[in-house]
């Protein structure tokens, strides 16, 4: 404010202009957004705001729900999530973006996907959620219309359902399935690499540790997920004792996600560090 | 040559009109029996063929004289004593005795040094093909036939090839030939210098099959002395120390005979091997999982070259779900083997974001403070738990960290800027986008939050973030390294916030340093030799000043060498490495040997005459192989396909072949008859014809004639 006083008072005085200029160039660029910047330190998680009222709050609930759950269970304690719009906010200080899809959502911008796509380059991830529990039984990635329609200018890579031996099966619970409040929907992920090819992989693999930077789904997790100001479930997942025990695979998967995209492929590796260490100890004790 | 030609006065068509009628009268005459149709038939093709106006074409000629190319072999390896002498001389004596022979003229062709050696083959195609094949009467070598392009040598030539050599018959010499030396090897890890002693030419029996004696020193280092064989290939383990060069000198002890060998040029060798880290086994342990984590993993997994053994605290100990084993993917934190069994095997180890959670006992933690004491590497990226209770610096570890936190975590965006020192530390010098000029701020994003530290007294701040506190701190501790960045938001550079950074760079360079990389070393001395014997030294330093550097040459004398401020912590300075050999520089605790080649390297491998590579050329044209110390041989001339070479009176003689070569410089045109002649010939013709017809010619009756004849009468 004062330097934007002082400038002002400047221009006033009729001060030439290249004074103004010079002291723009020498001030810092503009603050980032307090939000960003906090979920930059938190490490918050984020979710795209659909202008859909409902499903925005339940996206918002839905990832406080899973913050709850890491900051209880891991060594991950996130911030309070983060509402990101796409056509205004920077995605560059985010990692993870949940993005529910409805049909309702207005085309995001064309500097949006710009920057969208700069941050799925440089290893962010989203999740795109249908929330659909794929209904109409497509089981494709790009089974709604709207998912289509929004997913479409992204630079997405090839895309498989997630196999059984993916590192999100076991990034920290060992997992078979990624249920959200619906159950049995395939969750698609980047293909996995031709094993004839470049061993070490094209595209996204060999630029963020083979983190796959778009995922699909169709299974609701944030309605799994999501819990109140008291933390108590807002929706009804299964019946009974088999719906909360559905409800804990889900926070199960989520607390797996995050890991995931914190971690890369890290437990992946460990499985090749008893013999490193191994190596390690016999190479050593063949040294002189 | 001479041709007839044609030069017609009318038309072809007007001159063949008069041959037929001159023809179709002969025949009508003929018929009707004249006796004199013959005559009249030559008159009217006579005057037809005066018609056409033969003449003669001749061209006139000139004989060219002989070529004869004398190659003078003025390489390096003709410098040896009495060589040159001989050569000059046997070259003049050569010309003088070709300008003697009529008609063939010479063409001295010098050659001099190539980096690539002497390139006989190539003067020698170059020569014949500067000359008309049919005039190159003979090639005259002079050389010790030490030829380095074998292959450019042609298979044959238009004459002779006589090849003279110099030397003597007692020459011999005695050479190390470093058949293979590894040009990279395994810092700690012997690699094998094959050399053997070979000797040539007329051995003296006092040395022959004699051992030599082989020195051999790494890096100036203490002598290993050896003993070789002549002729027998050794294997000679040889450890490189350190990354990056590490020279090994290897030289015989002249040999003592007389006459003595050659030349002592070719009994030393300096090999350079540069040291390469096996591969680097670094730990990385992340406190717990973060946006930067990857960027770490990005880094160290781009590197093909790294074993990475890396932990993430995911689940501390104080926090329990209840949820079974069996149904978690989490192993326990090896703790034991990393921080006690296999410690020093690591090459650099990582603390990311880590904090003190009763994880890692103190024990462990001490462990890792000796490992760095004792010459290892270490790395701490902080974030904001540094500031507080479990912070590593309140660990066994703290005395090791190059700070000492205040507690305070400033939560502000800050643009990181490289401090002075950062400008010339290695490490940072040069990162791209850091801004050439002081003044200018680098064109990096901005980071978020960073703690604030008291640097240690002896530590070096690179880089400074918000309120220019410390951001890059860096320290020597014992034998090892330590840096520690006091922000965990360098991945915000990898996302590409406000343009992002050099963060791949700047951590790779932070790691390298800290496992000494010779190339990001503070005070390093480094020389690179020209190939015109100009030695560059360059000496960068954090110091204000360097130098000046102590050259000491082969032959022992020591020199100081001044060095000029480049800026920027370089200074440089260039000399002339007079003799080839080993040149020691020091500054200070800097020692750097660089090794000077002569200037013709290959030119005194070998050096006993010898002309083997041109045995073929030389029978293939005819040739012969001479040796100067049997005195300079005469040149004669000799027809081709005769022996070219001998024994004469005199001495020995070699021959060249005239070929004979003409040259044709214009033509003349004459007419075969002048006009009046034919004039004669076609009246004498007609005469001739009248006479017979006349009967008074040939005193032939006319009633011996033909019926035509008679009734004529």
């Amino acid at each position: 404010m004062i330097r934007r006083r002082a400038l002002v008072l400047a221009a006033a005085l009729g001060a030439p202009l290249l004074v103004a200029g010079a002291a723009l160039g020498q001030g810092d660029a503009p603050a980032p957004d307090p939000r960003l910047a906090a979920a930059a330190n938190q490490l918050a998680l984020a979710h795209v705001v659909t202008g859909d009222e409902a499903v925005d709050r339940t996206a918002a609930e839905g990832l406080a729900g899973l913050s709850l759950a890491l900051a209880m269970r891991t060594t991950v304690e996130p911030g309070p999530p983060v509402a990101v719009a796409l056509d205004v906010d920077d995605l560059s200080l985010l990692t993870f973006l949940y993005w529910p899809v409805t049909d309702t959502q207005p085309q995001p911008s064309p500097q949006a996907y710009v920057r969208l796509n700069r941050f799925l380059r440089a290893g962010g991830v989203i999740l795109f959620d249908t929330r659909d529990g794929d209904v109409a039984g497509l089981g494709a990635p790009d089974g709604t219309a709207a998912l289509r329609r929004l997913a479409a200018p992204l630079d997405v890579p090839p895309l498989a359902p997630v196999p059984q031996d993916h590192v999100l099966t076991r990034s920290f619970y060992l997992l078979e399935d990624f249920p959200g409040r619906w159950v049995g929907n395939p969750l698609w992920a980047e293909a996995p690499a031709n094993p004839a090819g470049d061993p070490a992989g094209g595209g996204f693999r060999r630029l963020n540790d083979g983190v796959s930077p778009v995922l699909i789904g169709a299974n609701a997790w944030a309605e799994a997920w999501a819990v109140d100001d008291r933390g108590l479930p807002v929706y009804a997942v299964g019946r009974g004792y088999d719906g909360e025990r559905q409800r804990e695979m889900a926070l199960r998967f989520g607390i797996n996600l995050v890991m995931y995209v914190l971690t890369g492929n890290y437990k992946s590796d460990q499985v090749h560090v008893p013999a490193l260490l191994d190596r390690l100890g016999r190479e050593s004790e063949g040294r002189p | 040559m001479t041709a007839l030609a044609f030069d017609p006065l009318l038309p072809w068509a007007a001159v063949a009109a008069v041959a037929v009628v001159a023809l179709a009268v002969a025949a009508l005459a003929w018929g009707r029996g004249l006796r004199g149709w013959a005559w009249r038939a030559l008159a009217g093709l006579a005057l037809a063929a005066a018609l056409a106006g033969p003449v003669l074409d001749s061209g006139i000629r000139r004989a060219l004289s002989d070529i004869v190319i004398l190659i003078e072999d003025a390489s390096a390896s003709q410098t040896l004593p009495g060589r040159a002498d001989q050569a000059r001389g046997a070259a003049d004596a050569l010309a003088a005795s070709v300008a003697a022979l009529p008609g063939t003229e010479l063409r001295r062709i010098p050659l001099g040094d190539d980096p690539d050696g002497t390139l006989l083959g190539a003067a020698l195609t170059r020569a014949l093909a500067a000359e008309p094949e049919g005039r190159v009467a003979g090639v005259i070598a002079v050389t010790d036939g030490r030829a380095h392009d074998p292959r450019a040598i042609p298979a044959t030539a238009p004459a002779p090839v006589h090849v003279v050599l110099t030397g003597q018959p007692g020459d011999w010499d005695r050479r190390l030939v470093i058949d293979e030396a590894p040009a990279f090897g395994l810092i700690g890890q012997p690699v094998i210098l094959r050399l053997r002693v070979e000797d040539q030419g007329a051995v003296p029996p006092a040395v022959a099959g004699r051992a030599a004696t082989l020195r051999l020193s790494i890096d100036g280092a203490e002598e290993q002395v050896l003993s070789v064989p002549p002729g027998v290939p050794l294997d000679v383990p040889v450890t490189p120390a350190h990354a990056g060069q590490n020279v090994v000198a290897a030289r015989i002890d002249p040999p003592a005979a007389d006459p003595a060998q050659l030349t002592a040029l070719n009994d030393a060798a300096v090999i350079q091997i540069q040291g390469v880290r096996d591969r680097l086994r670094v730990l990385l342990v992340s406190g717990e999982p973060h946006a930067g984590e990857r960027t770490w993993r990005n880094l160290l997994k781009s590197d093909t070259n790294v074993d990475l053994v890396h932990f993430t605290i995911l689940r501390p100990p104080d926090k329990m779900d209840g949820v079974p084993l069996d149904e978690l993917a989490l192993i326990a934190f090896p703790t034991e083997a990393l921080f006690q069994d296999r410690i020093k095997d690591f090459d650099l180890i990582i603390f990311d974001r880590y904090r003190i959670r009763g994880i890692l006992p103190a024990d462990y933690l001490d462990n890792i403070r000796r490992y760095v004491e004792d010459g290892g590497a270490l790395l701490v990226a902080s974030g904001p738990e540094m500031a507080g209770v479990e912070s590593l610096h309140l660990s066994p570890l703290g005395p090791v960290l190059p700070g000492r936190p205040t507690g305070r975590m400033l939560d502000e965006a800050f643009r990181p800027t490289l401090t002075d020192a950062g400008r010339r530390h290695p490490v940072t010098a040069g990162l791209p986008g850091a801004g050439d000029d002081r003044a200018g701020t680098p064109g990096w994003g901005r980071w978020l939050r960073m703690g604030e530290i008291i640097p240690d007294a002896d530590a070096e701040v690179l880089m400074s973030g918000a309120a220019d506190l410390p951001l890059l701190v860096v320290n020597r501790v014992g034998k090892g390294r330590v840096a520690l960045l006091t922000s965990d938001q360098v991945w915000l550079w990898d996302r590409g916030f406000e343009g992002g950074g050099p963060q791949l760079e700047l951590l790779r360079r932070v790691a390298h340093w800290s496992m000494k990389e010779p190339e990001l070393e503070e005070e390093s001395l480094s020389a690179q030799v020209a190939v015109d014997q100009t030695v560059t030294v360059t000496r960068h330093t954090m110091g204000d000043s360097a130098g000046p550097v102590t050259v000491t040459g082969p032959d022992g004398a020591a020199r100081a060498l001044p060095l000029a401020d480049e800026g920027d912590g370089r200074f440089a300075a260039t000399f002339v490495a007079e003799a080839p050999g080993l040149y020691r520089l020091v500054d200070g605790d800097l020692t750097r040997l660089v090794a000077v080649a002569t200037a013709a390297p290959r030119e005194f491998e070998e050096t006993v005459a010898d002309a083997r590579v041109l045995d073929l050329l030389v029978r293939a044209t005819g040739g012969s192989v001479s040796r100067l110390s049997d005195g300079v041989p005469a040149v004669r001339t000799v027809r081709a396909g005769r022996p070219a070479t001998g024994r004469g009176v005199a001495g020995s003689w070699i021959g060249i072949t005239p070929r004979g070569a003409q040259a044709v410089e214009g033509t003349t045109r004459r007419p075969l008859m002048p006009g009046w002649a034919w004039l004669a010939l076609i009246a004498a013709l007609a005469l001739a014809a009248w006479l017979v017809e006349g009967g008074r010619l040939g005193g032939r009756p006319a009633r011996q004639g033909s019926r035509a004849g008679r009734r004529a009468q």
